[in-house]
C-alpha cells in the first residue's frame, strides 16, 4: 500500500500515515487499499483523503458456496467452499440469531425452523462489506470536528475533502484533480 | 506527616494487617479486590513505615510507593468520540491509577475541531472539583497552539497537557508532554509505555507542587481523618459506588446526595469540632455527589475569631 501525506507539520504527516495503517490493520482490510493520499491543511482546517480500494470477489448466493438440504428441523447447510464459511455464519447470525443456528461441524450449519426457499435470495456480498469498512476506516481517521464535507465516489477511487466550514472551490476541484489522479494509477494497475 | 503507600497481595489473614494500620494511628484509604488478591491504599505515619513493611512480607506482598494517591484527577478529552477513546485517553487514565490516583475520563461537549472547539462554564466548573487535570489533544501544532489552549486557559487547577507535535512550551498549563496523539491502538510498546511514565510524572510533580502549598498552611484535619469518621455513615456504608468516598488533596468527594445528607455531614464530630465548622461542604456537580473542602488551621482560627468576637 502506497500512502502519501501532503502537509506543513511532519510530524502530523507522520502520525497519520501510521494512525491510518493502524486503523486499516485493526479493520483487517490493510490488503484491501491500493493507494493512498491525504492532505492535511491544519491551519485551514482542511482535510482530504483519497484511497483507491482492490476490487472485491463477486457476490455469490448461498448455494454456490453450500450445499442446502431441507430437514425435518429447519435447513441444513454444508459448506463447499469453505472460504465462504466466516462470512455465511455472520450472514445467518445476523438473520436469525444465533439461537436458531448450530454448527454442527467445520462445513456443517443447521438453521432450526426455516424453509430453504428462504435462503435462495440471500447473497454473500463481499464488496459491499469491504465498502462498509472502508468508509469506517475513514469516519475513523477524519478529524471529528471537520463537519463539511465533499464527496468523490467512482468505481474503486473514494476522496474526501472535509473543513470546519466553508468549502471553498479551490478544494473541490483539488479534490477532483486528486480523485482523477488515482483512478489514472487504477489504469495503470 | 502521613505517607502514603499501597499494599499488593492475598486476601489471606488481611485482617490483621488493617488491625495493625489502626493501632499506628494509620488509614486505609481504598480496597480493591479481585478475588483472592488485594490492593490496599493505606496512609499511617512516616515513623511507623518499618512495622507495615515488616507485617507486609510476613504477609507475602509488597509494599508499592504510591505517589498519586489521595487525588482524584480528571483526564479531558475533546469528545467522547472514538477518535479520542479508549486510547490514549484511556491508556492514560489507567497508568495514573497505577500511580495511586482515582481517574475519572471526561469528554467535552464540543471540543472537537480547531476554530468551533469550545468548552463550557460547566464544563470548567466540574473539571475544577478535581485535584488536577490532563487534557488530552491531538497531532497538529497549528491546531493546539493557536486555538486548542483556549480549552484550558481558565481553569484553576494545575492542567498537564499531553499532544503529539513537540512543543517547546504552550500557555496556560502546569505541565506539557509531547509525543502521543492520536491513537488507534492501545499504547503497549516501550516507547509508549515511557511516554505513560512522563505523563504521570508530570502529573506527580503538579501534585506535589499542591502538597507543597498546603503545608504552608496546613489543612486543619488530614482528609483521610475524615474519611474514617464518616465511612460508617448508613448512605456510605450501603453505597453500591466503586469509591464512595474519594481522597483529594484538601478534602473529599462522598458520593451521597447533598440535599439529603447535609445536615448529617455538618453535624459530624471530629476532634471535638463540628465538621461544618472546619470545612465547606458544598453539592458536586458529579450527581449525588457531596464535596467537602477542608480548611486551613489558619482559616478555621479565623472563623473562630469572628465568631467570639
Amino acid at each position: 500500500m502506497k500512502v502519501t501525506v501532503e502537509g506543513q507539520e511532519d510530524w502530523g504527516n507522520q502520525s497519520y500515515d501510521e494512525l491510518f495503517r493502524r486503523i486499516l490493520l485493526d479493520l483487517g482490510i490493510t490488503r484491501m487499499i491500493d493507494e493512498v493520499h491525504m492532505i492535511i491543511e491544519p491551519e485551514n482546517s482542511f482535510f482530504l483523503i483519497s484511497l483507491r480500494v482492490r476490487t472485491a470477489t463477486g457476490a455469490k448466493s448461498i448455494h454456490e458456496v453450500a450445499k442446502v438440504e431441507q430437514k425435518p428441523e429447519g435447513a441444513m447447510l454444508t459448506i463447499t467452499n469453505e472460504l465462504y464459511a466466516p462470512r455465511l455464519l455472520a450472514l445467518l447470525w445476523r438473520d436469525y440469531g444465533r439461537q436458531r443456528v448450530d454448527q454442527l461441524s467445520r462445513f456443517e450449519l443447521m438453521v432450526r425452523g426455516i424453509k430453504i426457499d428462504e435462503l435462495e435470495e440471500k447473497m454473500l456480498d463481499p464488496g459491499e462489506e469491504l465498502k462498509q469498512k472502508v468508509l469506517d476506516a475513514v469516519w475513523r481517521l477524519l478529524p471529528e470536528g471537520l463537519k463539511v464535507r465533499h464527496n468523490i465516489y467512482s468505481e474503486g477511487v473514494l476522496t474526501i475533502a472535509a473543513t470546519e466550514h466553508d468549502m471553498k472551490q479551490d478544494w473541490k476541484d483539488l479534490a477532483e484533480k486528486i480523485h482523477a489522479e488515482l483512478e489514472s494509477g487504477r489504469e495503470e494497475v | 506527616m502521613y505517607e502514603v503507600m499501597m499494599f499488593d497481595g492475598g486476601v489471606y489473614r488481611i485482617n490483621e494487617f488493617y488491625e495493625l494500620v489502626e493501632d499506628v494511628g494509620g488509614f486505609i484509604i481504598q480496597k480493591s479486590q479481585a478475588q483472592q488478591t488485594i490492593n490496599v491504599t493505606l496512609a499511617i505515619p512516616e515513623e511507623e513505615k518499618v512495622v507495615i513493611e515488616r507485617k507486609t512480607d510476613e504477609l507475602g506482598g509488597k509494599l508499592i510507593n504510591v505517589p498519586l494517591a489521595g487525588t482524584e484527577i480528571a483526564v479531558v478529552a475533546p469528545t467522547l468520540g472514538r477518535h479520542h477513546m479508549p486510547h490514549p485517553v484511556c491508556d492514560i487514565a489507567e497508568h495514573l491509577r497505577r500511580y495511586g490516583a482515582i481517574t475519572v475520563v471526561m469528554g467535552l461537549a464540543r471540543g472537537k475541531g480547531r476554530k468551533t472547539a469550545q468548552i463550557t462554564a460547566d464544563e470548567k466548573r466540574i473539571i475544577e472539583e478535581y485535584d488536577a487535570a490532563v487534557f488530552v489533544l491531538g497531532n497538529f501544532k497549528d491546531c493546539i497552539v493557536e486555538e486548542k489552549v483556549r480549552l484550558f486557559e481558565e481553569i484553576e487547577i494545575p492542567v498537564a497537557v499531553v499532544c503529539g507535535p513537540e512543543l517547546e512550551g504552550l500557555p496556560s498549563c502546569e505541565e506539557l508532554v509531547c509525543g502521543i496523539g492520536r491513537k488507534a491502538e492501545r499504547m503497549r510498546r516501550a516507547e509508549e509505555i515511557e511516554k505513560l511514565e512522563e505523563t504521570a510524572q508530570a502529573v506527580e510533580r503538579m501534585v506535589r507542587v499542591r502538597r507543597k502549598e498546603l503545608d504552608e498552611d496546613p489543612l486543619f484535619v488530614h482528609p483521610a481523618e475524615i474519611k474514617q469518621a464518616i465511612e460508617d455513615l448508613d448512605p456510605v456504608r450501603e453505597n453500591l459506588r466503586p469509591a464512595p468516598i474519594v481522597l483529594h488533596l484538601d478534602g473529599l468527594r462522598v458520593k451521597i446526595p447533598f440535599a439529603e445528607w447535609k445536615d448529617t455531614l455538618y453535624d459530624i464530630e471530629i476532634y471535638g469540632r463540628k465538621l461544618g465548622e472546619i470545612a465547606n461542604i458544598r453539592d458536586a456537580s458529579l450527581t449525588g455527589s457531596t464535596l467537602i473542602d477542608i480548611l486551613t488551621k489558619c482559616e478555621v482560627e479565623y472563623r473562630d475569631l469572628k465568631r467570639s468576637s
